[in-house]
């Protein structure tokens, strides 16, 4: 028996690192050119500054904003809202999926009953929402929970489904049972999804914050940009809606792609993407 | 030698849901297998004997007939009865070495007593350098010597193997094959074998079993008496060996087949 196989071993060689001196230009390089067309076209001056302000008057308003605390009291507020709902929406959603998709009855009791709700969009909520909790924050929490439990589930649900049955076979020879099956394939096997369903989550969250807080509240990211729209400060507007999406970038990049770059990516179940020739 | 496995009566029928009709896959196969022994199970496709695996496997049921290994009655899946699949199924977030120990975790072994069992079938098979990579990371021939590891290392009564080597090009196939006769003996390890390749039956196996085709009942039972260790670039030119595979695919095929080259 040999030791160093080289008839047989092909394993996929190392991906380069793209982390070299100038790694920061290709991630800024998209934001940058997005800028500068914003900019070009703010300065044909074609449209009143109310209706498109300039990247330096959002600039301005952003650092205002910031000095004045307006904006870190609303960010926060928002934030508060999203991962509480986020939190408990997955907290509901995550086992119920497992049971669902684990258990014949689990699944035949709720499967109808998911089915109904779950073509209500969260925002169709927003009534009931202010007749229990009245406006503000448990509201728009509220909102959030409906919005986030069904991509979470929905995805996990289909993450379930699709797991091998030979892998399941396998262990099963190796002395496997129910418990150790379910920790050992089914949970691991289901994570590519269950990313996916966070992320559709937060997106859905996201966009039912904004709503909820533009019609049930009276703080938060989204009541601040429905409040500037009254006073026609338009670069006020966009500066909540930057900071939406700032808030996403980081929540992305520093939350949940470390958590599948050590496991999803690692393992080899998810690419970064295909490059064809 | 005593018969560690026994397979009585075994038939199988299932209800085909395009078809809408009963199918038999299994009748009446009768199969007792002794300690030590390599014996293969052979028949064309549709033939019932990855069936006939899985039944013993635990992992399917038989309509009637039981499966008795070490005496005991087979009721389900367990450690004793190991199977090796056509697709590997190693798992994809284990590395080489904790997919090996996966089994001896199960059972509660000591980290480090498992990590040394592992490292001596990751030497066996080959695989020393690559304790710490993903499937992902290796080739066909890699991830099948690790799943032929990952069972060997749990110890099992009975080694099964499901066609282990159809998805592997041709040249590692024969290497593997090469290697898993060699370790079998070495280890001394009881192994019931699937294949539809009769030269593979013939060049792993002390004895092969053939099956006919739907529904499956035994046509043949032939020991297959060749010197270990074997090679393919001698036994090919064995007149023994080619005797053995004539006359098994004559059983098979009801016709001898052409002669010629078959490497």
């Amino acid at each position: 028996m040999s030791l160093a196989d080289t008839s047989t071993a092909s394993p996929v060689a190392p991906r380069p690192s793209h982390r070299g001196r100038f790694w920061w230009f290709s991630e800024i390089l998209p934001f940058a050119v997005g800028i500068l067309i914003w900019q070009a076209l703010s300065s044909l001056n074609v449209w009143p500054r109310v209706l498109f302000p300039s990247p330096l008057e959002v600039a301005q308003a952003f650092v205002e904003d910031i000095a004045s605390g307006v904006l870190p009291v609303n960010l926060g507020v928002s934030l508060q809202s999203l991962l509480l709902g986020f939190v408990v929406g997955a907290a509901i959603a995550v086992p119920l999926g497992y049971l669902m998709g684990l258990n014949r009855a689990g699944r035949d009791f709720f499967d109808p009953l998911v089915n109904l709700l779950q073509a209500i969009p969260g925002l169709a909520w927003i009534p009931f929402a202010i007749l229990w909790f009245g406006l503000g924050q448990g509201a728009v929490t509220f909102i959030i929970v409906m919005s986030v439990f069904f991509p979470v589930l929905h995805n996990l649900l289909t993450g379930i489904r699709m797991v091998q049955p030979v892998l399941i076979e396998a262990v099963q020879t190796l002395g496997a049972k129910r418990w150790a099956v379910i920790a050992h394939v089914i949970f691991p096997a289901t994570l590519p999804n269950l990313m996916t369903g966070i992320r559709l989550g937060i997106a859905f969250g996201f966009r039912s914050l904004v709503g909820g807080e533009m019609i049930a509240s009276t703080n938060g990211l989204g009541y601040a940009i429905f409040n500037a729209q009254q006073y026609f400060q338009s670069a006020r507007i966009v500066v909540g809606m930057l900071a939406i999406g700032i808030t996403w970038l980081i929540m992305d990049r520093f939350i949940l792609r470390p958590i599948e770059q050590r496991t999803t990516m690692r393992w080899g179940l998810v690419r970064e993407g295909i490059e064809t020739a | 030698m005593t018969d560690i496995l026994v397979a009585k009566d075994i038939s199988k029928t299932y209800f085909d849901t395009v078809a809408k009709d009963d199918v038999v896959a299994l009748s009446g196969v009768s199969l007792s297998v002794a300690a030590h022994d390599f014996v293969s199970v052979i028949g064309p496709s549709g033939c019932g004997k990855s069936t006939f695996l899985r039944i013993v496997a635990g992992l399917d049921t038989p309509t009637s007939g039981e499966i008795l290994v070490s005496g005991k009655k087979v009721s389900g899946p367990g450690a004793d009865r190991g199977m090796v699949f056509q697709e590997y199924a190693l798992l994809p977030w284990k590395t080489t070495e904790t997919n090996i120990e996966f089994g001896l975790r199960l059972k509660g072994i000591p980290k480090d007593e498992r990590r040394k069992i592992a490292h001596r079938f990751i030497e066996l098979v080959g695989l020393k350098g690559f304790e710490k990579k993903y499937p992902h990371q290796l080739s066909g021939g890699m991830r099948q010597r690790a799943a032929v590891a990952r069972v060997l290392a749990n110890n099992p009564t009975v080694l099964l193997m499901d066609e282990p080597f159809a998805a592997v090009d041709a040249m590692t196939r024969q290497r593997l094959q090469e290697e898993l006769t060699a370790i079998a003996a070495s280890e001394r390890t009881t192994v019931l074998f699937v294949t539809h390749a009769i030269e593979e039956a013939v060049f792993l196996s002390n004895r092969v079993v053939a099956l006919s085709g739907r529904p499956g009942k035994v046509i043949a039972d032939i020991r297959i008496d060749l010197p270990r260790p074997r090679r393919w670039e001698e036994l090919v030119r064995d007149q023994r060996f080619i005797a053995y595979r004539d006359e098994l695919t004559r059983c098979i095929h009801g016709n001898a087949p052409v002669h010629g080259n078959h490497a």
